[in-house]
């Protein structure tokens, strides 16, 4: 890999916004809800109106073109003209791959609902299939990692292993920031890793393979498609669906700290409370 | 000879008799038997600790049964698949293995882990209702620094247990403490590499910290804990000022049967809430942490809660280095060595402090209400604020990532915090205090606000006070002395300190009288009980 | 008899006397103790009462539910599923249902306990005297009198020759106890043939004198390629039991940076005040030590877009485009730069060990 790549341009960007002076990550429902208005009202327009900017691409699949009609709609204001990129607004999107679009948009995470140092999760605004046509229509203009076809998570019956190098991988790998269980973590001056517990494994696999925002890239020869697998095997067979064994709650899996906040909320309360009935005059 | 009948109903008298015979025991028996304790609730706070102590005692020897304190590497095969084929040392698969594989094995990990907690955290509560209440001043101050070597020895417990599973959380604690015993001055590489057997981890620490957790430390804890009730037993417990209790009586009840039955009751509840927490809550998931490595580390890395106050002025201190020439002393010392020793020792030394500046030597088996020494609060309140400040930054991450704060902003705070909170709970706590005490006052000079507002022929809107005591020829109540009982403040609870007047016996106070000073309670004329029900 | 007044000790009774109750017995005992009981009542309007009777059923119902708890407790341990298996699985439950009815079933009983002592027993009131004088002075003199006399008989005080010969005769007695435990335990950290401190497994005298290679877990070597601009690698040294615990000092971060942020660390690099990080870039690559100077924990949350990382132990930050210079968090030293290379066959090498002293500070640090 070249050190000139689109992610590169695209981390410069997101790091000057990191600097930008306000980090306040609350969610603005209104700008949400406007911008997806305005983006339904769009996709409406260009539903009804087919091929209105059809000419400029002639070359694009059809998918690509639903995919661009959204584009213009809802992402060319920051990402600009085919993706080219809008200086301190939004990186160019050439060569960061469907895999890229697929976790920005299938997260909820792009659109933006402003210019910030980590973009949120939200409720995706374009279903799958829209979310589809995008990265179908960036992938066409400028290439880039895409996602594997077929099933991500590896089946214990037939490899029953899987498990247990996914759990190693994932250790040497993501805990230092999404931690043990997954939960997410704190990182440097406000951003933050988020938890995995609501990941899919298609998410998953495009946030190792693009590192969007501040998460580290695993490209393809750092952690094989097969590596990758594991890992998503163990994340979603191990930390989302086992039930843990050790009680009704978990206690967020944070470790001691919950631990400490729940033995003087629920031990130390309890006992209280029986020692003022049993010193108690009635 | 004539042989003797076995009388089946004299053997009880018998045997007693024998054993009288031997060790003369009638005597203390009956002594102990009768041995009065004084009831109040929070009296019971160190009964906690006491009791989970013996559930800790319990579990452990069930625990140990099956951990192995080896670091040698093994590839595990157990049931957990999450883990199968991975490469960690015996104490860690032994772990596993008495969660996985041990019929209620998990149960009774979780149980000693979940009353360690508690140990831990009731010996700070009991410490503070025995700060603030003053049960420290003489004749207890020997007690007062046993039990804070008690909570020194539980921290160093917790710890050594704590570390003994050998995942990636607890080796990642084990390296910090490394990383302390290195700050010391001149003997810090020394310290450790005869701690850790040469270069850190070694192979020999989980080794030596199980010798030390499951016998150097709980023998010790187990003779300073009888040492901690038998002079408890023999000073007998302090008590709360109120009608009849003097500085030289104790008023309560006797031991058998009534006090002993709460005890045993009040551990069942102990136990139970700890095995109750132990199935509700999972508490340290030890095969999600994985065997412990070097390279591995997760985010919100914190030690156990009582640890955590340390953990958080390491993560408070700035970066300040000091330089001697060529050597030099990192900033981890301070929090870590100078600021735990000084959380410990200067507890210890505070019942002579405190006696030295009051000038007050004098024998005190009657506790202190927190707002008659105001000064003591403050002190007590400023040490409280530091520590919870200090044990939140523990956990500060957890915090920033949770509640979306900056995590360099949650350092600042607590930096700050740590600096200008405590005086400002001194203070407050203080003026707290003297407000207290002034409404006391008012109303032992007034009487209770009865919120019925009367005219007078002038015009004046005044509010009838219900006096507590007698009242001179116009009506106003004589002032009364106070003499550090509860006053009360609403009317409808004035005489509800005194006993009951239903039952087979006479009352022996009158209900009215309640709050009056304690040379009027102790003079009044009883009738003498007859029987026993 | 009569009325008797409080802070006397009362009239002793004759225990023999066969016209006296259990209970005339029992306030004898009492009287010799200097207790005396103020009220003694009972919770009910004479025996049999209907509350009573109340009570009593709750407290059986109570004794009788603990029962059953600590049975339904033995049943499901004994008949419930407990091997774990992946998923949700009735399993699962097994802990919790320990938990909940054994512990609700102690709590039933400790309340029945509970109950019993304070709704059926009478309440009572009862005065002790403390006695907590202190020795009289007669009796301390001759405690006293009596410690000094051993020591007059002992006479050392008397024979300086005896207090010397005593003191130089057990004193090594006491080191010689104390020699084992202390000689056993030392270590000396700074042995020359294995200088531990200062030394890691890329240090290529711990491989014949070649330069140690970068490896993964697995033992791999790895090739520039393998970890994409912006990505980072947690690699090991190349010998024997380099990913183990062994040299837990060793692990490293290798970071492909991208051209401009290389560009700047690169600068930082080469002029490096002391000098040691010139020239240990190899191309966009760089490569520090993964133990935080602090504390040791493995600082390795990587920010690719801020280059900065992040220990979360204690909240260190290093920025990796400044030579690893702490910013943030109570640590004070840089993360030492591995010198990098690539060997013949394209594998990462390590030029030589790493320059500055690894992992947390301690007072001799050159």
């Amino acid at each position: 890999m070249t050190s000139d790549t689109p992610a590169r341009r695209r981390a410069r960007v997101f790091a000057r916004r990191a600097g930008a002076p306000s980090r306040v990550r609350r969610r603005l429902g209104a700008a949400v809800r406007m911008l997806a208005a305005l983006a339904l009202a769009g996709g409406v327009y260009t539903a009804f109106t087919p091929g209105a900017f059809a000419e400029d691409n002639v070359q694009l699949s059809a998918a690509a073109q639903e995919g661009k009609a959204i584009y213009d709609t809802s992402c060319i204001s920051c990402h600009g003209r085919d993706g080219q990129g809008v200086t301190e607004r939004g990186p160019s999107l050439i060569g960061v791959g469907s895999a890229s679009v697929e976790f920005q948009v299938g997260t909820g995470r792009m659109p933006m609902a402003r210019q910030e140092g980590q973009a949120e999760q939200k409720p995706p605004q374009f279903d799958d299939a829209q979310t589809e046509q995008l990265a179908q229509y960036v992938q066409e203009i400028g290439g880039g990692p895409e996602l594997p076809a077929g099933t991500l998570v590896e089946d214990l019956e037939s490899n029953p292993d899987a498990l247990a190098r996914g759990g190693e991988l994932f250790r040497v790998n993501c805990t230092s920031c999404h931690g043990f269980g997954g939960g997410g973590g704190a990182l440097s001056s406000g951003k933050y890793a988020p938890s995995l517990g609501a990941s899919t494994p298609e998410q998953l696999y495009a946030a190792m393979l693009t590192g969007p925002q501040n998460m580290p890239v695993f490209g393809d020869n750092q952690l094989t498609p097969e590596q990758k697998k594991q890992i998503i095997t163990y994340i979603t067979l191990q930390l989302q669906e086992d039930k843990d064994p050790g009680g009704l709650f978990n206690l967020g899996r944070y470790g001691p700290s919950t631990e400490g906040v729940a033995i003087f909320l629920v031990g130390i309360t309890l006992l209280v409370f029986t020692s003022l009935w049993i010193a108690g005059k009635s | 000879m004539k042989r003797r009948k076995m009388d089946l109903a004299e053997a009880p008298k018998t045997f007693a008799k024998g054993v009288d015979d031997r060790f003369q025991a009638a005597t203390p028996l009956r002594g102990l038997l009768n041995k009065v304790f004084p009831d109040h609730w929070s009296f019971l706070l160190g009964e906690i600790a006491l009791f989970s102590f013996v559930v800790l005692l319990g579990t452990g020897i069930f625990l140990t049964l099956f951990f192995d304190p080896s670091m040698k590497e093994v590839a595990y095969d157990g049931e957990y698949l999450g883990l199968r084929g991975t490469m960690m040392s015996a104490a860690y698969e032994s772990s596993l293995h008495i969660s996985f594989e041990v019929r209620g094995g998990l149960f009774m990990r979780q149980m000693h882990h979940w009353a360690a907690l508690l140990f831990m955290a009731s010996i700070i509560v009991h410490m503070a209702r025995v700060f603030f209440t003053g049960a420290f001043r003489k004749p207890r101050e020997i007690n007062w620094v046993i039990g804070v070597i008690l909570f020194l020895l539980g921290f160093f417990a917790g710890f050594t247990g704590y570390s003994l599973p050998d995942d990636g959380l607890s080796g990642t604690g084990l390296r910090i403490a490394s990383a302390i015993m290195l700050t010391l001055p001149v003997i810090g590489t020394w310290l450790s590499a005869a701690i850790f057997d040469g270069e850190f981890p070694g192979h020999v620490i989980i080794g030596r910290f199980y010798i030390a957790h499951v016998l150097l430390i709980p023998g010790l804890l187990l003779a300073l804990i009888a040492a901690h009730l038998g002079i408890v037993f023999k000073q007998k417990h302090t008590q709360w000022p109120g009608p009849l209790r003097t500085n030289t009586n104790v008023v309560g009840e006797r031991m058998f049967p009534r006090y002993a039955m709460k005890q045993g009751g009040f551990f069942m509840a102990v136990f139970g809430v700890i095995a109750l927490m132990a199935g509700v809550f999972q508490i340290n998931p030890i095969w999600l942490f994985g065997p412990y490595r070097a390279a591995e580390v997760s985010s919100a890395s914190q030690p156990d809660f009582y640890v955590m106050f340390m953990d958080g002025l390491v993560r408070l201190m700035p970066n300040w280095q000091i330089y001697f020439g060529n050597y030099s002393l990192p900033p981890m010392f301070w929090p870590a060595v100078v600021g735990l020793g000084a959380l410990f020792t200067l507890p210890m030394a505070y019942p002579w402090l405190e006696a030295r500046k009051l000038k007050d030597y004098r024998t005190h088996n009657l506790l202190q209400r927190p707002r008659d020494n105001p000064e003591r609060v403050g002190i007590g309140m400023m040490a409280l604020t530091f520590f919870v400040i200090a044990t939140i930054s523990g956990g500060n991450d957890v915090i920033a990532d949770k509640f979306h704060i900056s995590l360099n902003a949650m350092t600042w705070a607590g930096r700050i915090g740590l600096v200008i909170l405590p005086p400002l709970a001194y203070y407050i706590s203080v003026r707290i205090c003297l407000g207290l005490q002034q409404h006391d006052r008012q109303v032992l000079a007034h009487g209770v606000e009865t919120g019925i507002i009367k005219r007078l022929p002038n015009g004046k809107f005044v509010e009838i006070h219900q006096p507590l005591g007698p009242v001179d020829e116009h009506g106003h109540p004589i002032p009364l002395e106070y003499a550090g009982w509860t006053v009360p403040k609403k009317m409808n609870r004035i005489g509800a300190l005194a006993p009951a007047v239903k039952g087979f016996f006479f009352p022996v106070e009158k209900p009215a009288e309640a709050p009056v000073s304690p040379a009027v309670g102790g003079t009044t004329k009883r009738e003498e009980i007859k029987s026993g029900r | 008899m009569t009325a008797v007044d409080h802070g006397e000790t009362g009239t002793p009774v004759d225990v023999n006397d066969p016209h006296l109750t259990r209970f005339d017995i029992v306030k004898e005992g009492l009287r010799r103790d200097d207790i005396e009981i103020v009220t003694y009542e009972s919770h009910f309007h004479g025996p049999n009462s209907k509350a009573e009777k109340r009570i009593v059923r709750n407290i059986s119902f109570l004794f009788l539910l603990s029962g059953v708890l600590t049975l339904a407790f033995l049943v499901f341990y004994i008949a419930w599923p407990w091997k774990w298996e992946l998923g949700h699985q009735l399993s699962d439950y097994y802990t919790p249902i320990l938990g909940v009815t054994l512990g609700l079933g102690l709590l039933s009983l400790g309340f029945a306990i509970l109950a019993w002592a304070k709704k059926l027993l009478p309440h009572e009131l009862s005065i002790q005297q403390r006695h907590g004088e202190p020795s009289s002075d007669d009796e301390r003199l001759i405690a006293g009198q009596t410690m000094l006399y051993v020591a007059d008989e002992l006479g050392v005080q008397r024979r300086p020759l005896l207090k010397g010969a005593i003191a130089l005769g057990m004193a090594p007695l006491g080191l010689a106890i104390g020699a084992p435990v202390i000689g056993g335990l030392i270590q000396n950290p700074h042995k020359d043939e294995e200088p531990m401190m200062y030394r890691t497994g890329f240090n290529p005298a711990g491989n014949g004198g070649k330069p140690v290679r970068l490896t993964r877990e697995d033992g791999s070597p790895i090739r520039p390629d393998d970890v994409s601009a912006g990505g980072q690698m947690t690699v090991y040294p190349g010998i024997p039991h380099g990913a183990t615990n062994e040299h837990a000092d060793s692990p490293t971060l290798l970071i492909h940076l991208r051209a401009d942020d290389a560009a700047t660390t690169r600068a930082a690099a080469d002029g490096d005040k002391n000098g040691r990080n010139k020239g240990s870039m190899w191309g966009n690559y760089v490569a520090y030590s993964k133990i935080c100077t602090h504390a040791g924990c493995p600082a390795s949350l990587y920010e690719q877009q801020t280059n900065r990382l992040l220990c979360p132990c204690h909240q260190s930050q290093f920025l990796i485009t400044d030579n690893a210079q702490p910013v943030f968090g109570p640590a004070t030293r840089r993360l030492p730069m591995l010198p990098l290379t690539v060997d013949e066959e394209g594998f990462f090498v390590a030029a030589s060990d790493f320059k500055d002293t690894v992992g947390p500070d301690f007072w001799e640090r050159p």
